[in-house]
């Protein structure tokens, strides 16, 4: 009887527990913002909650995209659940712009012209309306180990090596140089990102306008994937997957000399590579630009209180606010007037050499032409392409095999 | 304590007017003690019986039909639907569902990845569970101690679980490579071999879950009679033949509860083989892509939640099959040895 | 069996535990270091000194308090409830005679063979519309009693209570209730003590139910570790020491309940 009476208690206060309460005990609205890696929003948020007195704001952060991305969706599916806030991954939009319904229209002439074109254009649908307010973006440039490349005899200047990496064949062929000099190292760190690097410079790859699937037919996706198989056979990957064990290691053992570093992968280096000296990075990326991520913040229809949903996230996507976060969490902004803050164009990494990465950034985000087509089934198709490449890499299959069995995927799915 | 004590002890426990007897139970004839007199009584009592054991069971169900029953109605509803995770509800097609399943060769894929790791785990674990709790069926010092620190792998998070398991099985940098390395041998592809990355899988369920079934082991063999292995031993037999011939046959019913535990949880194993690597598919070419996982994919990143639905419910069947199969051959096994 | 286990038993035993707890102990050692130290070609082998740096900086970087009682609370709550209502309806399965008896515990068992991934959908609908996303009773309701309880109980139960004390105890005009409370709680013990450990580690190792249905303020441990690891680069030795420090109110209680287990065990085994 001792047990129930426990139990009954413990129930109880379990109940008392509860958080379900959309208005504050003194009356304010309610909003929770939900992010994933890091936004860089924790002051900001608190310098919001103290600016005005309508609204209490909190966040809810997820630990990796994936976590975030299967909750999303699971709370589509159920029908609520969601925060006033959701941040989206700019490789989900293809996805959710089918689900657009779900999504308020936060098109506001006040906000017109704020993000770089290409950045606010893949989250407007056909019909004009904006689903999501831009945060950051991932403009590449090159990382590259200046000690390996004067291991080798290269040029290690910045500005030098820039002007090898203009054009992927120059590129490679500086790799070419550089795994003969030093044969034990590999040029770059990994097939998949080079494959998607240049996968994201076809303006019309795995899909066409009307969104038909062309994989199978498209010259320029063979191309890319024949390129990227018959380098590895040359030495220039290392043939590991990024983001496994075996990558973060080869990081501390010398594994590479180059990566596509888009400006959040400069905290991801600087991690892993802790106590390698050497690190740069080079204003220049093959093919002339290159971006790799970035996410918006979104305002779900679920959501009870849309308008104070979208006035929070028109404020957090202001140059100003952007520019705090990009101090305090290195993401790196998408609007035009926040690149030319003193703060971003004065900004410099002292672990890659000093270099000033916010200048460079920015130059390599305004040289980023367009963003690819990337249709609702663009994700899986890219999927089955890296699965492919990798099964090259691993040995499992020839090219040829390989290929085959990508075609084979591409209908499946189709 | 001996058994008459014992009912006495239970019998004499407050209120019941002629508990107070200590004549053993079964020697006492029906009816003498006390008068049954009352029919109100006598009513009572019988409806006691017939309703309690339903009044028993019934916690389980009600909650069952709460939060266990819509599930998969809901389940098996959307299986005969087209259905998309974001669309939601589409026409109603019946099995075709079923069919595009049976069809797709990742769906034979995954069920030949699932059985290998399922063997591969689950028979070492019983076995293993088995010796373990025998031997800790004997007095040791610091029993306690022994006895729950084979508990402690399940208390690794999983996040520490896969970054662990990955640094021990890196195909380049990892433990046992390099000492496979130190000692001369060919490092093994532990990540792109089929059967490697079944084995690795299969030793990080293993190493969570020994140490578990061999407490369950435990419980039951303690409450096998110790003059059982005097006997047996006065007879001649050593301790292994004491293992076999007694311990086995008297831990019956728990050795059939492991076996199916571990057919039902040991073919929709997910965790594991999911972190083993960064995509969560199972690997470059799907090589150890279980069929919780081909499910989760169908429903998460190809959002079809019709197919994974229709997936969910053949897997259903297929357990229901295994643990069939294996339940006859414990039955089996159980009683090679026992004089059950 | 009452010789004293000679060397091969204590040998056995030790290279077992060894092999058990090696990975603990590892992610302890990260955690005690700076968090270079994983892509090191050599590992270290000894702790460093950082362990409770990085414990602070985890406290400090999610309420970690809070989670260590949010999941106290669910997972104590669960763990009593299961036990309860499994010995409930496992002594009814194992020891009474009922219609329907068979079938209804092929049910239950049949229950556990669906796979349970596709079911948060459904039940998240269903805690929305009972208004409970956000609260523990989310947490708590849907595991009160489980499928794995109740055969587990009935499986004990079967051999571990013999029939006759029940005769004699129903003969001697108990009640079911009170038959159940005095015959077959007692000697339900062992397996109760073992149900309701592995119930409390289980509801306190689970993250994607309580990912889906608590905010963030108000987590559970597992996903107040997962927050730890935001951001593309994830600083193991932070999140290590965080699942370092989140094991030890599990150690605690084994050390606890452990005492109550051997007791246990031992008065089931002198029954006989």
């Amino acid at each position: 009887m001792g047990a129930l009476m426990a139990l009954t208690l413990t129930m109880t206060a379990a109940a008392c527990g509860g958080d379900a309460d959309d208005a504050g005990a003194d009356g304010k609205i309610k909003l929770t913002v939900a992010t994933f890696n890091e936004f860089g929003y924790e002051d900001l948020i608190e310098e919001y909650n103290a600016m005005q007195d309508d609204v209490v704001v909190e966040q809810k952060k997820a630990g990796t995209a994936n976590e975030h991305q299967d909750n999303l969706y699971t709370k589509l599916a159920a029908g609520s659940g969601l925060s006033d806030i959701e941040a989206i991954e700019v490789d989900w939009l293809a996805a959710l712009m089918q689900e657009s319904d779900a999504f308020v229209d936060l098109s506001d002439s006040e906000v017109e012209g704020r993000w770089l074109d290409w950045k606010a254009e893949a989250a407007t649908t056909d019909d004009g309306a904006l689903i999501g307010y831009g945060t950051d973006i991932g403009p590449e440039g090159i990382c590259y180990r200046s000690d390996l490349f004067k291991k080798a005899g290269m040029p290690t200047d910045r500005e030098e090596v820039a002007k090898m990496f203009t054009t992927w064949d120059a590129y490679f062929d500086a790799g070419r140089d550089f795994t003969k000099a030093v044969p034990d190292v590999a040029w770059y760190d990994a097939s998949g990102a080079t494959a998607q690097a240049m996968i994201n410079q076809v303006e019309y790859s795995f899909e066409d306008a009307d969104d038909n699937v062309i994989a199978a037919d498209n010259p320029e996706v063979k191309d890319i994937f024949d390129t990227v198989t018959s380098l590895a056979d040359e030495g220039l990957s290392t043939k590991l997957v990024q983001w496994s064990e075996d990558w973060t290691a080869s990081f501390q053992n010398d594994g590479f000399a180059t990566m596509a570093c888009p400006g959040w992968m400069l905290g991801v280096i600087e991690g892993n590579a802790d106590g390698v000296k050497g690190w740069d990075i080079a204003n220049a990326f093959p093919g002339g630009g290159g971006n790799w991520g970035g996410s918006y913040l979104t305002v779900p229809k679920q959501g009870e209180h849309q308008e104070e949903a979208m006035a929070l996230a028109n404020w957090l996507t202001a140059p100003e606010q952007q520019v705090k976060a990009f101090e305090a969490k290195g993401t790196f902004p998408s609007q035009p007037a926040a690149l030319e803050d003193p703060v971003l164009t004065g900004a410099t990494n002292a672990f890659f050499n000093d270099a000033p990465t916010g200048q460079i950034l920015a130059e390599r985000a305004e040289a980023v032409p367009f963003i690819p087509h990337k249709g609702p089934r663009f994700a899986d198709i890219n999927t089955a392409f890296q699965q492919a490449i990798q099964r090259v890499d691993e040995g499992k299959e020839s090219a040829d095999e390989a290929w085959q069995s990508f075609l084979a995927d591409v209908e499946r799915l189709g | 304590m001996t058994l008459e004590s014992s009912a006495v002890k239970l019998v004499g426990d407050g209120g019941d007017p002629s508990g107070a007897t200590a004549s053993p139970p079964g020697a006492r004839p029906p009816d003498e003690t006390r008068p049954r007199s009352s029919p109100w009584r006598l009513r009572l009592s019988l409806w006691d019986t017939k309703l309690s054991p339903y009044l028993y069971v019934s916690p389980f169900f009600l909650l069952f039909a709460l939060v266990g029953m819509f599930p998969l109605l809901y389940t098996a509803y959307v299986s005969v639907h087209e259905w998309g995770l974001l669309g939601g509800q589409g026409d109603f097609i019946g099995l075709e569902n079923y069919a595009r399943v049976v069809e797709d060769r990742y769906f034979w894929n995954a069920l030949r990845n699932t059985v290998s790791i399922f063997v591969l785990s689950s028979i070492p674990q019983v076995v293993i569970a088995l010796v373990l709790a025998g031997l800790l069926d004997t007095q040791l010092r610091a029993s306690t101690l022994w006895r729950m620190s084979v508990l402690i792998p399940f208390v690794v998070a999983p996040a520490a679980v896969a970054l662990i398991f990955g640094n021990v099985f890196g195909d380049r940098y990892g433990l046992v490579n390099e000492a496979l390395q130190g000692i001369g041998l060919e490092p093994i592809r532990w990540h792109v071999d089929t059967l490697a990355s079944h084995l690795a899988i299969a030793s990080m369920v293993n190493w969570r879950w020994t140490g578990y079934n061999a407490l369950i082991f435990l419980a039951a063999m303690q409450a096998v009679p110790r003059e059982l292995y005097e006997s047996a031993a006065i007879d001649g037999a050593g301790r292994v033949r004491q293992f076999l011939s007694v311990t086995l046959p008297m831990i019956r019913p728990t050795l059939l509860f492991v076996v199916i535990m571990s057919t039902i949880g040991g073919l929709q194993i997910f965790a594991e083989p999911r972190l083993f690597d960064t995509q969560g598919l199972g690997g470059s070419d799907r090589q150890y892509q279980t069929l919780t996982m081909y499910l989760w994919e169908l429903g998460w990143r190809v959002r079809d939640l019709g197919m994974a639905s229709a997936v969910a419910w053949l897997l259903f069947l297929i357990i229901i099959v295994f643990a069939l199969v294996n339940l006859a051959v414990s039955r089996r096994v159980g009683s090679l040895g026992g004089r059950r | 069996m009452n010789r004293r286990p000679g060397f091969l038993v204590y040998g056995l035993l030790l290279a077992f535990v060894l092999g058990s707890c090696a990975p603990l102990y590892w992610s302890f050692l990260v955690g005690s270091h700076s968090r270079d130290v994983l892509t090191k070609r050599v590992p270290p082998l000894l702790p460093g000194g950082h362990f409770f740096e990085n414990a602070q900086r985890a406290f400090d970087a999610v309420p970690f308090w809070k989670a260590l009682g949010n999941s106290l609370l669910v997972s104590t709550t669960v763990a009593t409830s299961v036990v309860f209502f499994s010995t409930l309806a496992g002594y009814a399965f194992a020891k009474l005679a009922f219609r329907g008896r068979t079938p209804l515990l092929v049910f239950v068992v049949a229950t556990l063979a669906v796979p349970t991934q596709l079911g948060v959908i459904p039940l998240f609908i269903v805690m929305a519309k009972l208004g409970w996303v956000g609260s523990m009773w989310a947490l708590i309701v849907p595991g009160m009693v489980t499928a794995f309880g109740v055969f587990f109980m009935r499986q004990y139960l079967v051999d571990a209570v013999p029939d006759e004390l029940i005769e004699a105890a129903r003969v001697d005009g108990c009640s079911m209730l009170r038959t159940f409370w005095t015959v077959a709680v007692p000697a339900a013990r062992p397996a109760a003590a073992i149900l309701w450990l592995f119930t409390f580690m289980a509801t306190w190792t689970d993250f994607f139910w309580p990912l889906i249905v608590l905010p963030a303020s108000n987590p559970t441990v597992q996903i107040a570790l997962q927050q730890l690891q935001s951001g593309y680069y994830v600083d193991y030795s932070l999140v290590l020491a965080g699942a370092a420090v989140s094991t030890v109110p599990l150690l605690l209680l084994f050390v606890l309940t452990g005492r109550q287990l051997v007791a246990g065990i031992m008065q089931g085994a002198v029954k006989g």
